[in-house]
């Protein structure tokens, strides 16, 4: 692998936040930006980069290995999307039989083989499978691969829950790998004062709120036609939110060793922000 | 659990391979990486059997296997097996990796089953257990999957005089084919019909068809071999009769004789009963006229005899040797060392067993499946006197430096051979004797 300085950054977050497609759509933004970047996918489900390649059109490192072998080509492999990007689904077994955890390692492996992290990309994001159900998942940052990690939560306790428990593996990795939490990306879901609660759980791990990403249906009709909102719909304020995600990332300089909570100590900031008595008895969202 | 342990006197448990091996035409499959087989067949040298040792079939599971499960690979070879092997019984054993992937072996021994083949499988990955307790898993996986097909023909318990024996686990105990040997050969003796199960007196799978028409069977072990026992018990209602020890010599294997023929009688088998007393009372004379021909030896030899032993070696032989050497030759059991990691439950039996050995000597036993601790603590005894170490090939420089004779009796045994010889019964004992008394006249300048 390259020793110029390519910024590989691990998206995780819980199952269903929206880390695939927050991924993608500020890739779109730091693509709009000039930039050159690498998506690896590393979920079984491999659906990384459908929005950057207009569709599941990617055969997985894993299916490739399991039906062609080592002895591949790395076009074989890595397909290039939306102006340029160059996308690769790890994929896994069929679901039941095998280990995913060790196919994300095999994969990574694989691409360092075959060159992929060339010296031209300035960045690659590893999008990770929500529940980081065993050591493999933690791949990335484990073996100091990605050395920057942002976090998709949002107001709701589940994805807070979550967001406290990968810092508990970022923290773990921080001293050996070097891994640096960058902070925490607000996928909005419309909850009660959903930003200040987010920004506030931010600074209980030692980080920052990185972006707030309202909610928008754009984001749901550019999925539908397999697209990033920036290629979608260009001008729209949503396009420009991702482009401000992409920005801050591109000029973040503030990397933590996250200090994950106690549950107790969540529960308390939820009660603190979650609830508001003007709006009692308002469930709509 | 913590710390580690030096000298582990066993195996993991893939080391049950070796049972499957000691049964004459079964196979064992391993589902596992290479090294697992080699280290099992190095850790058992000369252990090859039917189709064991470094030709045994294995998967050879690597990181493909790991990734998209590896059982395709496995139905292949055990498919292979049949074509290339004339074989009774496969038995698929997996090792650690599958055991944490989840591999599905259960469901490709199925497969087989449904075709009329005989294949059984047992998970076991090396963190699951020892050998010790693998040899009773794989022993009722058998009797499940496979003997239980025969239960039509062999109604349980109904051969009155039909006994199942386990004793020796096979290559674990290097004495083991012709300890069951002269199990079986007794046993007979006496009026039973054994079947003994593995090694080359065994019948191989036509024998285990008939394990459930036993009446009754005979466990002879302190704790290893009585999950065997135990379930065979819920299976077949068999009851068992357990001697806790190798019985060996004269005093010994009459005692364990004498127990089987009341234990027989009172489940209804027909035994004659003067001609079993003939049988075993002729045997017994026999051991005892060669220890009669040694009387001057042992009181005279100038050089000097050793007078005390360390055995470090697992319960069953601990035990009885020390019956054995106190009672019958005279040598004195200091320090014992059960290295086979005995479950704490069994611990009080074995410290009771062993203080109702002499009423005026303390035993002491002490339990620790680390070998390398044992071996530190008898170089901190006094051996100014000439003592005895009967251990695995291990301790043979320990013995060295504390100035002992050796005798190399438990695996791993690089420094002997055991091709025909038995320790367990009358002829064991003068075996033992055998042993003890060459390695001491080979000092003889």
């Amino acid at each position: 692998m390259s020793e110029k300085n390519i910024r590989q950054i691990a998206i995780y977050g819980k199952g269903g936040i929206g880390k695939s497609t927050t991924t993608q759509n500020l890739t779109a933004g730091l693509l709009d930006a000039g930039k050159k970047v690498m998506i690896v996918g590393c979920d079984p489900k491999a659906d990384s980069t459908r929005l950057m390649l207009g569709g599941l059109a990617q055969k997985t490192v894993l299916d490739t290995l399991r039906e062609e072998g080592e002895d591949i080509d790395l076009s074989a492999i890595m397909k290039e999307g939306f102006k340029g990007v160059r996308c690769v689904e790890s994929g896994g077994p069929e679901p039941g039989v095998g280990c995913a955890g060790r196919g994300i390692i095999t994969s990574i492996g694989l691409l360092e083989r075959l060159g992929a992290y060339t010296d031209d990309l300035d960045y690659v994001f590893y999008d990770v499978l929500g529940d980081v159900v065993c050591g493999g998942f933690a791949m990335p940052i484990r073996e100091g691969k990605a050395k920057e990690i942002y976090i998709v939560a949002s107001g709701e306790m589940m994805a807070l829950y979550a967001a406290n428990n990968i810092s508990k593996g970022i923290a773990r990795y921080a001293k050996t790998g070097g891994v640096r939490l960058g902070g925490i990306i607000c996928n909005s879901r419309n909850v009660d004062r959903e930003e200040e609660l987010v920004r506030a759980f931010a600074r209980e791990l030692g980080t920052q709120l990185i972006h707030f990403v309202p909610r928008d249906n754009v984001v749901q009709r550019a999925e539908i036609n397999k697209k990033t909102v920036i290629e979608y719909e260009p001008k729209c304020g949503q396009a420009n939110a991702y482009r401000k995600l992409a920005e801050a990332i591109e000029n973040n300089q503030n990397f933590v060793i996250p200090t994950p909570i106690s549950q107790e100590r969540l529960e308390e900031i939820l009660v603190e922000y979650g609830l508001m008595d003007s709006i009692k008895d308002d469930y709509r969202i | 659990m913590s710390g580690f342990i030096e000298q582990e006197r066993y195996t993991c448990a893939i080391g049950a391979l070796q049972s499957v091996v000691a049964i004459p035409r079964a196979v064992p499959i391993l589902h596992s990486g290479p090294g697992c087989g080699t280290m099992i067949a190095g850790f058992f040298e000369r252990a090859t059997g039917y189709a064991g040792g470094n030709t045994m079939p294995c998967t050879n599971f690597g990181e493909k296997d790991v990734v998209f499960g590896g059982v395709n690979k496995l139905r292949k070879i055990v498919e292979n097996t049949f074509k290339v092997l004339d074989t009774d019984l496969q038995v698929i054993l997996s090792g650690c990796t599958a055991g944490i992937t989840g591999d599905d072996i259960g469901s490709v021994a199925e497969e087989f089953k449904d075709m009329g083949k005989p294949v059984v499988y047992l998970d076991t990955p090396g963190f699951k257990m020892n050998n010790y307790r693998s040899h009773s898993e794989v022993v009722n996986a058998i009797i499940d999957q496979y003997v239980s097909d025969f239960e039509d023909e062999n109604p349980s318990r109904s051969r009155k005089n039909l006994v199942n024996v386990f004793a020796s686990i096979p290559y674990q105990d290097i004495f083991w084919k012709e300890n069951l040997k002269e199990y079986k050969r007794l046993l007979e003796g006496i009026g039973l019909e054994v079947n003994i199960l593995f090694g080359p007196f065994s019948d191989g799978v036509k024998e285990w068809q008939t394990i459930p028409a036993a009446n009754f069977n005979i466990l002879i072990s302190p704790w290893y071999g009585e999950p065997i026992a135990e379930h065979l018990k819920n299976r077949y209602g068999q009851p068992y009769y357990k001697f806790g020890y190798v019985p060996i010599g004269g005093n010994e294997t009459t005692r364990f004789l004498k127990g089987v023929i009341e234990f027989a009688k009172e489940a209804g088998a027909d035994i004659d009963e003067a001609k079993a007393e003939a049988f075993y009372l002729r045997e017994e004379r026999a051991f005892y006229e060669e220890i009669d021909n040694l009387t001057t030896f042992i009181t005279e030899f100038r050089y000097g005899l050793p007078g005390y032993v360390h055995v470090i070696g697992d319960a069953g032989y601990v035990i009885g040797l020390s019956k054995f050497l106190l009672n019958e030759t005279g040598i004195i059991p200091k320090e014992q060392f059960i290295v086979d990691n005995t479950p704490k439950k069994y611990e009080q039996y074995i410290t009771d067993e062993l203080a109702g050995i002499s009423k005026k000597r303390e035993i002491p036993a002490i339990f620790d499946p680390d070998a390398g601790k044992a071996q530190k603590t008898i170089l901190s005894l006094d051996h100014s006197k000439r003592g005895l170490i009967i251990g695995s090939g291990w301790d043979r420089e320990i013995a060295k430096k504390a100035g002992c004779d050796f005798v190399a009796a438990f695996a791993p045994v690089q420094y002997r051979l055991a091709l025909g010889t038995n320790w367990a019964g009358y002829t064991g004992g003068l075996h033992v004797i055998e042993d003890i008394y060459n390695t001491v006249l080979s000092t003889y300048e």
